[in-house]
């Protein structure tokens, strides 16, 4: 009898110490595989010296946009874009975005690195031209059939302008070299 | 010995019909990834311009574009070429021409920024102090008129104008799509513009130049029923600029009863306050850095 009544306390008390591990586990986060690897250098950067702080912000705010831009085009959700995207980059992204729709593609940008480089930082912190050296496994699969899947190695142009937390994108464009 | 080592090929009808399927198959397979050829755009792609893409097999396949912002797909029969209009490729960057019928084969192009039609032109400060160094700062980025970022050179020139005069002009080449400049602040207060210009495109900012802190502060002082009323001249820098009303001027007494400073503002280009003093006082006045002349009131 006593047995039974400690069986049917610690029952429930394991079940809910079990759920509250796994809920625990699934809200720490671990080092996400599908983050960006970011490299940076912004010892080119004219006229004015990037700042540490601001060197970490746009290293980091960078690869969020990215990652961004990779969930908002697998899953065509146009705000995903809102957070560090703006002006004629969020538009023309916003775009791709209803015409991948139209047409059933949807785009994944998996395994991305990015070699970035600082090349221009206004006097007053106002804006910052960037290169990215950029590598993924780009996919595109439209109706369910994989269309294309490719290892690209691409060169991006980018203005980063400040936000009120953070940096966003205002230009991002492919070029053939720079 | 060397027909021994080469290979002897059995004479009988049953392996030369197969080596003949062999060569069959290889040839169907060889036409096959014909038809599956590659889409053929072209070298390079202007913004906004109408261009082909050609292909070549024949039957039908699936033919999609897939750009930076914008994709289309289209069912077409393989060997004619694909008409794509400018509004498809107006964002420069990198495009996939796909074609797909058993299998997807791709080929990427750029596409080039047009001329340019836009200059976004950022000028700092909206207000300056007058004869300061590297005061006021331009930059300009170039755009054509899908809003893309022309990288190729093109010389900006700054115009630093007042009341329709060019006080100081500089050309600067483009850079990565963008050009800058620092410039001094000219000597006289007032309204300036500075203006970017590439080719006919001209984008001007106001920028308004205030008088620098004031110079050679001088007081006079005045006794009256009420006690001493103490003004100062005309408050100026050091270009003759009146300073802006509202700057403060800090009035300074030092005599028996001890030290007493009351702030004024200048209204009208001058500062003045009223206060109580004992003969033998000493008044002084100060703004900012600047000191003005002491006065001793008489015994």
């Amino acid at each position: 009898m006593k047995a039974t009544i400690k069986q049917d306390l610690l029952l429930p008390f394991i079940a809910t110490f079990a759920v509250m591990t796994i809920s625990l586990l699934v809200g720490q986060s671990f080092p996400d595989e599908a983050s960006p690897r970011m490299e940076s250098n912004f010892s080119m950067a004219v006229p004015r010296t990037v700042e540490e702080l601001t060197q970490r912000s746009i290293t980091r705010d960078y690869g969020y946009a990215w990652e961004s831009l990779d969930r908002a085009l697998s899953s065509n959700s146009p705000g995903l874009l809102d957070a560090y995207f703006s002006g004629p980059a969020k538009t023309g992204l916003a775009s791709a975005i209803a015409s991948q729709e139209k047409t059933g593609i949807r785009s994944h940008y998996l395994k991305q690195s990015h070699k970035l480089e600082a090349v221009f930082y206004s006097p007053e912190g106002d804006v910052m031209e960037l290169r990215d050296t950029a590598q993924y496994d780009l996919e595109l699969v439209a109706d369910g059939r994989t269309i294309q899947d490719e290892h690209a190695v691409l060169r991006y142009v980018v203005l980063m302008t400040p936000a009120a937390d953070r940096w966003v994108i205002r230009q991002l464009q492919a070029v053939p070299r720079f | 010995m060397w027909s021994l080592i080469n290979t002897v090929l059995p004479g009988s009808r049953a392996f030369q019909a197969r080596f003949l399927l062999l060569g069959l198959a290889l040839c169907v397979r060889q036409a096959s990834l014909a038809q599956t050829a590659a889409p053929r755009p072209p070298d390079a792609v202007v913004a906004g311009t109408d261009f082909s893409i050609s292909t070549t097999g024949s039957g039908k396949a699936t033919f999609y574009l897939v750009g930076p912002s914008h994709s289309s797909k289209q069912q077409i029969e393989r060997g004619q070429d694909m008409h794509i209009n400018g509004d498809e490729a107006a964002s420069a960057g990198r495009y996939l021409a796909i074609l797909c019928s058993d299998t997807c084969q791709s080929a990427s192009f750029y596409v080039t920024p047009d001329d340019r039609a836009s200059l976004a032109f950022l000028a700092h400060p909206s207000r300056v102090p007058v004869r300061e160094a590297n005061a006021i700062s331009g930059v300009v980025f170039s755009f054509d008129k899908f809003h893309n970022l022309v990288l190729t050179p093109l010389a900006v020139t700054f115009t630093l104008t007042a009341d329709g005069r060019d006080l100081a002009s500089r050309s600067v080449p483009t850079k990565d799509g963008v050009a800058w400049l620092r410039i001094r602040s000219g000597d006289a207060a007032g309204t300036i513009q500075l203006v970017a210009s590439i080719g006919g495109l001209n984008v001007r900012r106001v920028v308004r130049q205030v008088a620098s802190d004031p110079c050679n502060l001088r007081i006079k002082a005045q006794r009256t029923v009420r006690g001493i009323v103490v003004e100062t001249e005309p408050v100026r820098d050091c270009s003759g600029n009146a300073v802006p009303d509202g700057t403060i001027v800090t009035f300074t007494k030092m005599d028996g009863a001890g030290k007493s400073t009351v702030d004024a503002p200048i209204k009208q280009g001058i500062a003045r306050t009223q206060m109580m003093a004992l003969p033998g006082a000493v008044i002084s006045a100060a703004s900012g850095v600047v000191m003005g002349n002491p006065i001793r009131l008489s015994e």
